[in-house]
């Protein structure tokens, strides 16, 4: 029996959160945006080299005030994956401050950056305009292109599997 | 009777489960959807990962609202409430059906949302197209300020040359060169002006003028001119205008300017009319109207929505010679005057552009006592008995050196020093008896600015009044007043025009005249 752990996918609304869920577990893409209400749960099991895990994955609705999220939402997380539309500045420029809230409230739950929808934006101009805010980014995504998506969700899964 | 309706009304929109700690379904009244007792509920849906951690948690209550599940093929909206028992390690579930409720709000929530990533998307666009027109301005004003330097000294050279003797051929032909430069200097200034106007550095800045002086004189040139082209000028200025207005004098002119250049140039027989008038006077400000009219070739309808636009238009139509920036410049200057301009025309017959500006009506309609202007001309040329004065010019460039010198060559009244920069400037007044210093603003070691500071700063009270002319290829209001702040009395543009040069330089001797000479 594989162990399972909860991840809870955080950030504005309509950064890509619920594609990169959809890009992950099902391998499929839409361009049409629905918004999600409330939350939207999948799981998938990971297979990495020693062991299975078990990702229960979160798709939050999107805010831009990280002290709206219900409590019950993120009970239980092991890990947050803060997603930011990399085309959309208004959705980066205050990660800082929302990333201070979510240690505060839950400092043991490790938060990685996620900058989607790269494939809209000219990758130098937003590296220089990250480094300028100075927000450290975990990866950068694609959930149409695919890119790194699989990769980020196994390196998580890796990283909570070192941590159990 | 209550519970009989209660449990009908609620029976098709809750279910009630209980579940262990190893989440094991123990009982459920599978009114929402059928789940076998005994089996494993995280196989049924994910969200049920969660029980682990109800029992990991003090709180013996929690409520989950809006939870999405996909229920055989149907996405359902689920308030859940759950309720530990940490004795027996169970845990009771009560699910609320809000499908209905949810799917209203999540409509309301698409079209927000929506309509909120557009606008952020916009306002992104609006952002890079801001900076790269904030780019392409400042490129513009680098470069015209980089053509102006050769073309002073082009156009100082050829004033120069056209006073040595030359036969006629050779005259027409410095006339030629001449008329191109000064089309050349007239280009560099729009796109110095739409650069300002794109960045937003233009200001309209309001002062009392004298508005039948100003009418008068653009009459006299314009008038000229059609002569010139054996056209009728016509004028109809309203005589219940005021005499001294509030406006933008500078601005105005070269609105009118650009308009009535282009009428004159358009129009190879017939007349050009300017008329202003305004339908009130009695009032603190009122409304003035321009036309400029005329009988030319006329614009083509197609063409009329793209004559106002910078630099396209030219390709596409090749009639609005110069820089193509003249009509553009006119537009956004009506604008920032709160003005519209509009145009009517018919091709082959001529056409009318209208604008109308509220103006202040100045209180005081009294004349200005006029400044005498010294008129030093005669004693230039003739050589005069008097002291010659002494002027000091700052300036690094060979080129505009030699031209300084040239102009100064011919006038016997001055002589002329040169230093290399501000920091040699300042030296040689201390070591040299000066009346008055030209000052270039760009130079090394020492800029004009810092030179005049200090000059300005200084302990020996002659050197410290000396008057200080800017000369200067910089033409932005920032640096003008700059100038003004470090103390010049004077600033000039490159290319210089040595008339107004001379003038200018009559002007502060004879206003900063030390006291024993006035004697």
């Amino acid at each position: 029996m594989s162990v399972s752990k909860k991840i809870v996918l955080l950030g504005h609304f309509g950064v890509g959160k619920s594609s990169l869920l959809r890009r992950f577990v099902e391998n499929t893409f839409s361009e049409n945006y629905t918004v999600t209400i409330g939350v939207h749960i999948m799981k998938k099991e990971v297979h990495l080299e020693k062991d299975n895990i078990t990702l229960v994955i979160w798709d939050v609705e999107g805010t831009d005030d990280f002290t709206k999220y219900r409590s019950s939402y993120l009970m239980g997380a092991s890990s947050f994956i803060y997603v930011f539309d990399a085309s959309r500045p208004i959705t980066y420029g205050d990660i800082k401050y929302n990333l201070e809230h979510l240690k505060e409230k839950y400092p043991h739950v490790s938060a990685h950056i996620i900058g989607n929808k790269v494939d809209l934006v000219d990758p130098d101009v937003l590296l220089n305009d990250l480094k300028a805010q100075d927000i450290q980014h975990s990866y950068l995504s694609s959930a149409k292109t695919g890119e790194n998506v699989e990769l980020l969700f196994k390196n998580v899964a890796a990283q909570l599997l070192e941590n159990a | 009777m209550l519970n009989k309706l209660r449990q009908e009304f609620l029976e098709n929109t809750t279910q009630l489960l209980i579940v262990n700690n190893t989440n094991q379904v123990l009982d459920t009244d599978d009114s929402l959807f059928s789940i076998k007792k005994g089996s494993d509920i995280t196989d049924f849906h994910p969200f049920f990962h969660v029980i682990s951690s109800l029992f990991e948690d003090d709180r013996k209550q929690q409520k989950f609202y809006c939870v999405q599940m996909e229920i055989k093929g149907k996405t359902c909206f689920f308030d859940i409430r759950s309720q530990v028992d940490f004795e027996k390690k169970q845990v009771v579930l009560f699910i609320e059906d809000l499908t209905d409720h949810y799917k209203t709000l999540h409509q309301i929530k698409q079209v927000r949302n929506e309509s909120i990533i557009n606008f952020n998307i916009t306002q992104e666009l609006n952002h890079q197209l801001n900076v790269e027109r904030g780019f392409k301005n400042k490129f513009l004003a680098n470069v015209s300020h980089e053509i102006r330097t050769p073309l002073n000294s082009i156009l100082g050279f050829l004033s120069v040359l056209e006073n040595t003797s030359l036969d006629r051929e050779q005259l027409d032909i410095i006339g030629i060169i001449k008329d191109s430069s000064k089309n050349l200097v007239a280009i560099v200034d729009d796109l110095l002006d739409i650069s300002k106007i794109e960045a937003g550095h233009l200001e309209i800045k309001n002062k009392r003028f004298d508005f039948k002086k100003f009418t008068k004189s653009l009459v006299k040139t314009y008038d000229l001119q059609a002569n010139e082209k054996r056209l009728q000028f016509v004028t109809d200025i309203g005589t219940n205008i005021p005499k001294f207005l509030i406006g933008d004098q500078l601005r105005l002119n070269q609105i009118l300017i650009n308009l009535l250049e282009n009428a004159l140039k358009y129009t190879h027989q017939g007349t050009v009319t300017l008329r202003i008038s305004t339908t009130s006077r009695n009032m603190r400000r009122i409304p003035v109207t321009f036309e400029i009219i005329d009988t030319g070739i006329g614009i083509p309808k197609e063409y009329l929505t793209t004559i106002f636009e910078s630099f396209t238009q030219l390709e596409k139509r090749g009639l609005f010679g110069g820089s193509g920036l003249g009509l553009s410049i006119v537009k956004q200057l009506t604008q920032l005057m709160d003005s519209n301009l509009e145009v009517s025309s018919k091709e082959n017959e001529g056409s009318t552009f209208k604008f109308t500006i509220s103006l202040g009506v100045s209180h005081d309609q009294k004349e200005e006592k006029e400044t005498p202007v010294i008129r030093n001309s005669e004693k230039r040329s003739g050589g005069s008995k008097k002291k010659k004065y002494r002027i000091l010019l700052g300036e690094d460039i060979e080129v505009n050196q030699l031209l300084m010198m040239r102009l100064f060559a011919d006038e016997g009244t001055y002589s002329l020093d040169i230093a290399k920069n501000g920091e040699q400037v300042v030296l040689f007044l201390e070591k040299y008896q000066y009346d008055l210093v030209l000052m270039d603003l760009s130079m090394p070691v020492m800029d004009g600015y810092d030179a005049a500071m200090r000059i300005r700063n200084h302990t020996d009270k002659k050197i410290k009044k000396i008057p200080i002319v800017a000369l200067t290829a910089r033409t932005t209001e920032e640096e003008r007043d700059e100038a003004k702040e470090c103390g010049m009395n004077a600033y000039l543009t490159k290319p210089i025009n040595s008339d107004l040069l001379f003038k200018t330089i009559d002007r502060l001797l004879h206003r900063y005249k030390p006291k024993k000479e006035k004697n």
